[in-house]
C-alpha cells in the first residue's frame, strides 16, 4: 500500500469515525441534558415545598408569638400575681384573726383572775360572817335561857356562812376549771399562730420563687421560640438561595444544545465532503471559520453567570 | 381575581422557578415553551404581563415581542425579558421591539415580582 492510499484509508477511517461518535456524543448530550433538567425540575420542587413550608412555620410562630403570645407569655406571669396575691392576703387576714382570737382569750383570761379575787373576797366575807355567827352563839350563852331568840339567830348565821362557804368552794373550783382550760386554749391558740406564722412566711416564699422559676421559664420559652422561628428563617432564606442558584441548569442546558447543534454540524459537513468522494480536500473542512463559528455561538451562552445576583438594581432594567 | 402572567422559556425548570414565585405571589400562570408556543396560546384569554426568554428555539424572545406588537389585543401587554443575555445590543433589541423591563437570570423572585408588580395592567 503506497503512502497515499494509507492517507486516504485513514482519512476515510477518521471520517467513518468523526460520523459514528458524533450521534453517540450528541445523544449522550442530550440526554444528560434531560436528565439534568428533570432532576433539576425535582429538586425545585422539593426546595420550593420547603421554603413554603418553612415560610408558613415562620408566619404561624411569628403572629402567635409576637402579637398574641408575646403577649400572653407576659402576661401568664402578672396573671399568676395577681391570683395568689390574694391567697396570700387571705392567710395573712386569718392570721390576724388568730391574734386577735388569743388577745381575747388573754382579756377572758384577765376577767377570770378578777372573780378569783370576788370569791377570795366571798370567801373573806363567810369568815366574817363565821366570826359573827360565834360572837351571836357566846352572847347567847352568856345571857343564858332569856335569849334563846339570839342563839336561833347565831344559829341561822352559821348555817348562812356554811352554805356560802360552799358557794365559794364551788366557784373557785368552777374559776380554777375555766382557767385551766383556758390557758391551755391560749397555749394551742399561740403555737398554731407561731406554726402559721411560718407557714406564712413558707408559702410566700414559695409562691414567689414558683412565679421566679415560671418567670424564668416563660422567658427561656419565649427565647427558644424566637431562636427556632430565626432558625427556621434562616434555612428559608438559604434554602431561597439555592432556588437561585439552581437557575444555573439554564445556561447548562443552553451551553448542552450548543454542543448538540456543533456535533450535528460537525456531521453534516463531514457528510457533505465525503459526498465529494476523491474531489475532497483539506480547505472543505473550513476549520477556521467553523471554530469561529463555535466560539461565536459560545460567547452568547457560555459566559458566566451572574452569580452574585443579590436582587440589585443592576439585575432590573426598566425601559 | 387573580392575574394572570405567560411566562415563555424554553427550559423547563426555569418555567417552573418563575411559576412557583409567580403563583406564590398570588398570579395565576399560562406556560409556552417558544415564541411561537406562546403565540398559539394567545387566543383571547386576559393575559395581564407576560415574561419571556430571548434564546429559545423555534421562535426566539425578540421576535415574539414584536409579533405580539402586532396584536390588536394584546399590543398593550408589557412583556419583562428574563434572559441571561448581558450584550448591550440584544437589550436594545429588546427595547426597541416593545418590551418594558429587563431582568437577568440568575433572578432573584423579589426583583422579578417588584418589576411586575410595578408594570402589570388593572
Amino acid at each position: 500500500m503506497s503512502k497515499i492510499d494509507a492517507i486516504a484509508a485513514y482519512t476515510n477511517e477518521l471520517e467513518r469515525l468523526l460520523l459514528t461518535i458524533s450521534p453517540i456524543l450528541s445523544q449522550h448530550v442530550m440526554v444528560s441534558r434531560e436528565h439534568t433538567e428533570q432532576e433539576v425540575i425535582s429538586l425545585t420542587n422539593r426546595f420550593a415545598n420547603m421554603v413554603n413550608e418553612l415560610q408558613q412555620i415562620v408566619e404561624s410562630t411569628d403572629n402567635t408569638l409576637s402579637d398574641q403570645q408575646h403577649n400572653h407569655l407576659d402576661n401568664i406571669s402578672n396573671i399568676s400575681r395577681d391570683l395568689l396575691q390574694p391567697v396570700l392576703e387571705l392567710l395573712k387576714q386569718i392570721h390576724q384573726v388568730e391574734h386577735s382570737v388569743i388577745g381575747e382569750l388573754k382579756q377572758l383570761s384577765g376577767h377570770m383572775s378578777g372573780l378569783n379575787a370576788i370569791a377570795d373576797e366571798v370567801h373573806s366575807l363567810a369568815g366574817q360572817i363565821n366570826q359573827l355567827a360565834d360572837s351571836a352563839a357566846s352572847e347567847a350563852a352568856l345571857a343564858g335561857g332569856h335569849e334563846q331568840g339570839l342563839a336561833t339567830v347565831a344559829d341561822g348565821i352559821r348555817k348562812l356562812t356554811d352554805s356560802v362557804t360552799q358557794i365559794d368552794a364551788r366557784l373557785s373550783n368552777q374559776i380554777g376549771e375555766v382557767l385551766t382550760v383556758l390557758n391551755a386554749a391560749l397555749k394551742i391558740s399561740e403555737s398554731s399562730v407561731q406554726i402559721d406564722e411560718s407557714a406564712l412566711l413558707q408559702a410566700e416564699s414559695n409562691i414567689n420563687q414558683t412565679l421566679s422559676h415560671l418567670g424564668v421559664v416563660l422567658t427561656r420559652y419565649r427565647d427558644d421560640a424566637c431562636a427556632l422561628r430565626n432558625n427556621a428563617d434562616q434555612i428559608r432564606i438559604e434554602i431561597s438561595n439555592v432556588l437561585v442558584s439552581l437557575q444555573f441548569q439554564d445556561r447548562v442546558s443552553q451551553i448542552l444544545t450548543q454542543v448538540e447543534n456543533n456535533l450535528l454540524n460537525l456531521k453534516n459537513t463531514i457528510e457533505k465532503i465525503q459526498q465529494q468522494g476523491s474531489n475532497r480536500d483539506g480547505n472543505m473542512l473550513q476549520v477556521d471559520e467553523a471554530v469561529e463559528h463555535i466560539e461565536e455561538n459560545y460567547k452568547s451562552v457560555g459566559a458566566p453567570p451572574n452569580r452574585e445576583s443579590d436582587g440589585s438594581d443592576d439585575d432590573l432594567t426598566f425601559f | 381575581m387573580a392575574k394572570t402572567i405567560m411566562i415563555v422559556d424554553d427550559s423547563a425548570s426555569m418555567r417552573q422557578v418563575v411559576g412557583i414565585a409567580l403563583k406564590g405571589a398570588g398570579y395565576d400562570v399560562i406556560e409556552a415553551a417558544d415564541g411561537k408556543d406562546a403565540l398559539s396560546k394567545l387566543t383571547g384569554v386576559k393575559i395581564h404581563l407576560i415574561v419571556s426568554d430571548i434564546n429559545m428555539p423555534v421562535m426566539d424572545g425578540i421576535t415574539f415581542v414584536k409579533e405580539v406588537k402586532q396584536l390588536d389585543l394584546y399590543k398593550f401587554t408589557p412583556i419583562i425579558m428574563l434572559t441571561t443575555e448581558m450584550e448591550e445590543d440584544k437589550k436594545r433589541a429588546a427595547k426597541e421591539a416593545g418590551a418594558k423591563a429587563w431582568v437577568t437570570k440568575p433572578f432573584q423572585p423579589p426583583t422579578l415580582l417588584a418589576a411586575i408588580a410595578k408594570l402589570v395592567l388593572p
